[in-house]
């Protein structure tokens, strides 16, 4: 079930991902950071990781300008762990949390890409910081709105409605 | 507090397997300037460990036989110096030897200027003792010319004459010989000499009998044969007086001798041939025979 879940979102976020660069948009959500969190809520920190890692090399393969196979699943795989943690230690309800929680996990990601350029070219290439933040504030804000919907009764909601319309 | 179980360990040990295979594969993609992945760096920088230990092993094992080589040539060459430090120890025992003989012959030549003809040198080869006979053997018989009765004359001065000959080998009867007596004369100083008979103790010396007491006798008065026994030449050291003492009766003296020649202490000797009839009655030295 959970590899079903994973499947279908990583190709939601890959046909996100390419609909919003066709679009233009900028600062763009991560939304295979999102599939990763998503596998990590409740702590579960190895679903998590094997969805880090499909994860990463999809974005790796279809996004990454170096094609360095890899690069993203390592800094997704290393998320996800830590995303579990967290969620395992803690307990995060609000989405307004959920949010920050993704806005911080993406700026992990960037120092962990950062640190990883750096060790394998020899390049020192911190992030526009602009962009940077931008992005972890559209993934924070995106990840929080998807995590209050998750919560919504939507079936007991459709189920009243149902009724009301009968009565 | 426990330690966690390898199993509570579960997922940091699956993150650590999966970064490390993300690791290498980016580290495979990487080239750096010189057109060297990151990942073949890595892996040369890990294996360098066991490459310097290869290495040094080889190199360990080409010491070891070079040092085996050098040690096998070390000994051939020390099995070749021993022998020749032996042969040249050998040759410089011979050499001592004969400069010993030079300088004994020297001596013998000083005691003896003028040698007779038919005068032998030979070397004594032994030293026997037996009871109260006392012999030695030449390493020279009658091929070399030696005779019967032929005086034996070592460095310090008389010392026997043959009693049996061989072909290459001569028997000496010492004067130390219980059996064995020379003519000699007493010199006490500056006074001319009183005869008198040495006779061997059979004890390694000679005594003297018979010398009146009235006589003047004191250790170190010196012993030359007289030449009047029919066996030794005169005028040839024989020995010098040991000690003085009366006899019982209180008419002579008994006296030790202490033999000129030490049969012991010399190695090489000339032989003079035996005394001739002619020679006995006159009583000639030495010098007076040639």
């Amino acid at each position: 079930m959970k590899t079903l879940r994973v499947a279908v979102g990583l190709s939601l976020a890959v046909l996100a991902t390419l609909a919003l660069g066709a679009l233009n948009v900028p600062a763009p959500p991560d939304f295979f950071l999102l599939v990763v969190a998503d596998m990590a809520r409740g702590g579960a920190a190895v679903p998590a990781m094997l969805a880090g890692l499909p994860a990463g090399l999809l974005q790796d393969g279809l996004f990454s300008p170096g094609r360095l196979l890899g690069l993203h699943a390592f800094s997704k795989i290393l998320v996800g762990y830590l995303l579990a943690t967290v969620g395992a230690r803690t307990v995060v309800e609000k989405p307004v949390a959920v949010g920050g929680l993704l806005t911080g996990a993406v700026l992990v990601e960037a120092a962990t890409l950062t640190f990883l350029i750096w060790v394998l070219r020899g390049d020192f290439l911190p992030p526009a910081p602009l962009p940077l933040a931008a992005r972890a504030l559209t993934t924070g804000v995106f990840g929080g709105l998807l995590y209050a919907a998750s919560r919504v009764p939507w079936r007991q909601r459709r189920e009243a409605r149902r009724r009301v319309r009968l009565n | 507090m426990a330690a966690p179980t390898l199993a509570e360990r579960r997922p940091e040990i699956f993150l650590a397997a999966l970064l490390s295979l993300c690791l290498v594969t980016l580290s495979l993609q990487v080239r750096r300037p010189g057109g060297r992945t990151v990942g073949e760096g890595w892996l040369l920088v890990a294996v360098s460990p066991f490459v310097d230990v290869v290495v040094s092993v080889r190199s360990g094992f080409r010491e070891i036989g070079t040092w085996a080589e050098s040690r096998r040539a070390l000994r051939v060459e020390n099995r070749a110096l021993t022998a020749e430090v032996s042969q040249l120890r050998g040759e410089l025992l011979r050499l001592r030897d004969a400069e010993e003989d030079k300088g004994r012959l020297l001596e013998l030549f000083g005691a003896l200027p003028s040698p007779p003809p038919g005068t032998v040198p030979a070397r004594l080869i032994a030293v026997e003792s037996s009871g109260p006979f006392y012999t030695a053997l030449l390493d020279r018989g009658a091929s070399d010319g030696l005779q019967l009765d032929g005086v034996v004359l070592a460095r310090g001065g008389l010392l026997g004459r043959i009693i049996a000959l061989g072909p290459r080998t001569a028997r000496v009867q010492l004067l130390s010989d219980n059996t064995a007596a020379v003519g000699v004369l007493l010199t006490h100083g500056t006074r001319s000499g009183r005869a008198a008979v040495a006779k061997g103790d059979g004890k390694g010396s000679m005594s003297i009998e018979y010398v009146p007491t009235i006589e003047p006798v004191e250790p170190n008065d010196r012993l030359v044969s007289t030449g009047t026994d029919g066996l030794y030449p005169g005028g040839l050291p024989v020995g010098r007086v040991a000690s003085v003492r009366r006899n019982k009766a209180a008419l002579f003296w008994e006296i030790q001798v202490a033999a000129a020649a030490d049969p012991h202490g010399e190695s090489l000797v000339f032989v003079l041939p035996p005394l001739r009839k002619s020679d006995v009655t006159s009583g000639p030295s030495v010098a007076e025979r040639r």
